[in-house]
């Protein structure tokens, strides 16, 4: 048994290209000030990664790193993130999954895996309590993910495996890494770091055990944070139809992303992704580790052209992104995300760069010798095969398989049409038709164009008001609501404003990032009903209870700052510059639902976003004052 | 037999939360591999079946038991060990037909569950109402797998391709 406590106390450091590795203990100081999680990555990678290099050499660094909570009790702590510097933004690159990865690495003796160099051929890594072994993955190289897992898994049964499909082999810019058959680390391209690597798998097994350090208070503690999530409004709902009810309310804003981004939302849409549709596909709640809300379904088709198809799906994300964005029927969509999982693609990004194409074609920009069929919205047979197609580089899917930004660039005018933020393809929500603390978020995101890093804890679907000049959003709950949040009380009078009801903006923005940030950190799940009442209070009851660190509510919060803060730091030294933080063209200048976004007002929540952040006002540096008080002065 | 841990799959989301309130309480390590129930995940059929001690009437654990260690309480009608006298062979374990008995290599012998004294701690923890402590009658009301079986057919009961 570990000697260190709720830590597994060791970073693990692999070398393939000198196939050399390294046992790091864990200090004290650097947990209290980093966490785990995305923190333990934003230092390793700003240590790690040299300025200025290719996402794609030997150099780039890939690490893996455990919330702290992770293998604990503690309601949904089974978050793991994954970062390196991205071959699609060039920035910092990060991912965060859940399932039991996190728990077995743990078990397995190491709170962090770091990844460097590149093997010679395809290997895969085996680590078991403490021991790690590099092996030949000829066998595996070629095959899909799901059957190396299929291999994987009955070679060594228990084990959980992080690995990428034909994707990631073949370098497609956003591939995935697959975090078993149903989940992955998707966004950011971080498969195409580990394709570049010739890594095809990471297996982890392990039977340490983690050892809390106070085992009552953090049982209590436990028992206290789950009597929270269940009691907030968001958790019945959220059990029962889990991510996919936000996607009917946006319906109704003509929010969603729908044949890229030209329309608020399908005519089709609500028909054919109604609830009951839905629900009749779907059957059984499948949860990852200790969590108790259980949001993913299991879908089976049960008739019809994909009869037979059986898989952990319908989430929101490939569900909207392949339905509304590309527009393909309910059925398809599940198709489609087979395929991502199989191929190891993300699928925001697959349907973003696919979107692009298919406009580009009606554009007359792309024709048909280019590809050598024809593409067209709502068109599944020929969009699943465009996606086989960019899987593998074929044809037009090599100039695809580039990510947006960089395909658009091969087409004149093409980038109109490239829908993505500093390199990283919009999500499935269109700030036009909703603009709220959660489409900020997307411009202000320390990864691109995403919508997981900046959410209001308090989002209300019940209105959508337009009348705050891009400032604030409506709040819309009750007293009692209000005084349940676990805010710090300085910064929730700031952002919320009981009398006429509303929402600041620019500083819900940087508390959610920073909340989000934390669960991140920590392990935890940004699910709604989580993040509405789990906040740094009891956060850091439950560190201080599992590690035995002491730490309060103002410095585990600080810390989730300070790795944002570093993270930012790295992007600005890997070239970032303030005009990247830019919607693209088409939300300033076409409508939609009759509702357009006003850039000057949009800059300017902007740059209210980053004086609340304490940055620089037009730069969005941070400014010497904020990297001070973080212990960050002499990195900036 | 007047209290039974019933297991009802159907429910069952594959969280650990039975796994890890087992280990914890029993040894205080959070490591699933410890506790005395465990969820058998078939992940590509999207199903999950928590496994423990069914407290057996004519136990096959005990007749295997080299040490004669295993019995059952006639009070309570639970299966019980005396493990000062467990050498840790694991033949209690080749010999449970439901892999319930679990090695617990902390102190190198095999346990079972022991319904916590009366007050199973991975109910407790359970958040979907897989697993249920009933008397008798309540008990025989529930029907259990049937979901299960209906999903993935009864091939799907014993390990096999997906």
């Amino acid at each position: 048994m570990s000697k260190s406590r709720g830590y597994a106390g060791h970073i693990l450091e692999i070398n393939l290209s000198n196939l050399d590795s390294k046992r790091n203990e864990l200090d004290a100081k650097f947990c209290r000030e980093y966490l785990g999680g995305i923190g333990f990555n934003a230092k390793l990678i700003w240590d790690e990664v040299p300025a200025g290099i290719d996402a794609l050499s030997p150099e780039n660094v890939l690490a893996f790193s455990a919330g702290t909570m992770v293998g604990s009790p503690f309601p949904t702590a089974s978050r793991t993130e994954a970062s390196a510097k991205s071959p699609m933004t060039g920035l910092f690159g990060t991912s965060n999954s859940g399932m039991f990865f996190g728990t077995q690495l743990k078990n397995a003796g190491f709170d962090a895996l770091v990844i460097k160099g590149r093997a010679e051929k395809p290997v895969y890594l085996f680590i078991e309590d403490g021991e790690i072994s590099i092996h030949d993955a000829a066998r595996l190289w070629g095959k899909d993910s799901w059957e190396t897992l299929d291999i994987l898994k009955k070679q060594f049964p228990g084990a959980e495996v992080a690995l990428i499909g034909t994707a990631g082999e073949n370098l497609v810019r956003f591939a995935c890494i697959e975090n078993g058959y149903y989940d992955a680390w998707a966004r950011t391209g971080l498969g195409a770091v580990m394709g570049s690597k010739n890594l095809k798998a990471i297996v982890v097994r392990g039977t340490q055990g983690i050892t809390p350090h106070n085992v009552e208070e953090l049982l209590k503690v436990t028992s206290k944070a789950r009597q929270l999530i269940q009691s907030s409004p968001f958790f019945k709902p959220f059990q029962s139809y889990g991510s996919m009810n936000a996607a009917m309310p946006y319906g109704n804003f003509k929010a969603l992303n729908a044949n890229n981004f030209s329309q608020g939302c399908l005519p089709d849409w609500k028909e054919n992704f109604a609830r009951p549709k839905v629900e009749e596909l779907t059957n059984g709640h499948i949860a990852c580790q200790s969590c108790i809300i259980a949001c993913a379904h299991w879908v089976e088709i049960k008739e019809g052209k994909y009869q037979g198809l059986r898989m952990k799906d319908m989430e929101v994300t490939p569900t909207v992104s392949f339905g509304s964005g590309c527009g393909m029927s309910l059925e398809a969509t599940v198709k489609a995300a087979e395929m991502g999982q199989r191929y190891g693609m993300d699928m925001v990004s697959a349907a973003g760069v696919m979107a692009m194409a298919i406009e580009l074609f009606n554009r007359g920009l792309i024709t048909k010798e280019d590809i050598g069929y024809e593409i067209a919205f709502g068109d599944d047979d020929v969009i699943l095969r465009l996606m086989d197609d960019i899987a593998h580089r074929k044809g037009l899917g090599e100039v695809l398989a580039e990510g947006t930004m960089r395909a658009a660039q091969q087409f004149e005018d093409g980038k109109a049409s490239a829908m993505h933020v500093k390199g990283l393809e919009m999500p499935m929500i269109d700030p036009r038709g909703r603009w709220s603390t959660w489409t900020l978020g997307i411009l202000t995101n320390i990864r691109g164009g995403d919508h997981l890093r900046c959410r209001n804890p308090i989002e209300n679907l019940r209105y959508n008001e337009n009348k705050y000049d891009f400032q604030k959003e409506r709040f819309g709950f009750d007293q009692k609501m209000y005084e349940a949040l676990d805010i710090p009380e300085e910064i929730k009078s700031q952002a919320i404003n009981l009398e006429p009801d509303t929402v600041d903006i620019a500083i819900m923005s940087r508390w959610a990032e920073d909340l989000i940030n934390l669960f991140n950190s920590v392990g935890v799940c940004i699910r709604p009903p989580v993040e509405h009442r789990i906040g740094p209070t009891i956060l850091a009851e439950a560190y201080t209870a599992f590690t035995g660190i002491k730490i309060s509510p103002v410095e585990i919060i600080q810390s989730a700052e300070r790795a944002w803060n570093l993270i930012k730091l790295f992007n600005l030294r890997e070239g970032e510059q303030p005009e990247d933080s830019q919607f693209p063209r088409r939300f300033y200048e076409e409508a939609v639902g009759g509702k357009i976004l006003d850039e000057i007002q949009v800059q300017g929540v902007l740059q209210q976003y980053y004086i609340a952040r304490g940055w620089d006002v037009l730069t969005g540096k941070p400014g010497e004052e904020k990297l001070m008080e973080l212990g960050l002065s002499n990195m900036g | 037999m007047n209290k039974h841990l019933v297991i009802d799959s159907e429910k069952c989301t594959g969280c650990g939360l039975c796994e890890l309130a087992c280990a914890i309480n029993k040894t205080g390590q959070c490591q699933p591999h410890l506790a005395r129930i465990s969820i058998w995940r078939e992940e590509t059929r999207g199903m999950f079946i928590p496994m423990t001690c069914q407290h057996c009437e004519n136990a096959p654990c005990a007749d295997a038991c080299l040490m004669n260690v295993i019995s059952k309480n006639p009070a309570t009608g639970l299966t019980v060990r005396r493990l000062e006298g467990c050498i840790g062979c694991r033949a209690c374990q080749v010999a449970c037909p439901f892999e319930a008995c679990s090695y617990d290599y902390m102190q190198e012998v095999v346990v079972n569950c022991d319904h916590c004294g009366g007050n199973p701690e991975c109910v407790k923890y359970c958040p979907s109402g897989a697993l249920q402590y009933k008397s008798t009658a309540q008990a025989l009301e529930v029907h259990r797998n049937l979901e299960g079986a209906r999903r993935c057919g009864m091939a799907g009961l014993v390990r096999g391709e997906r």
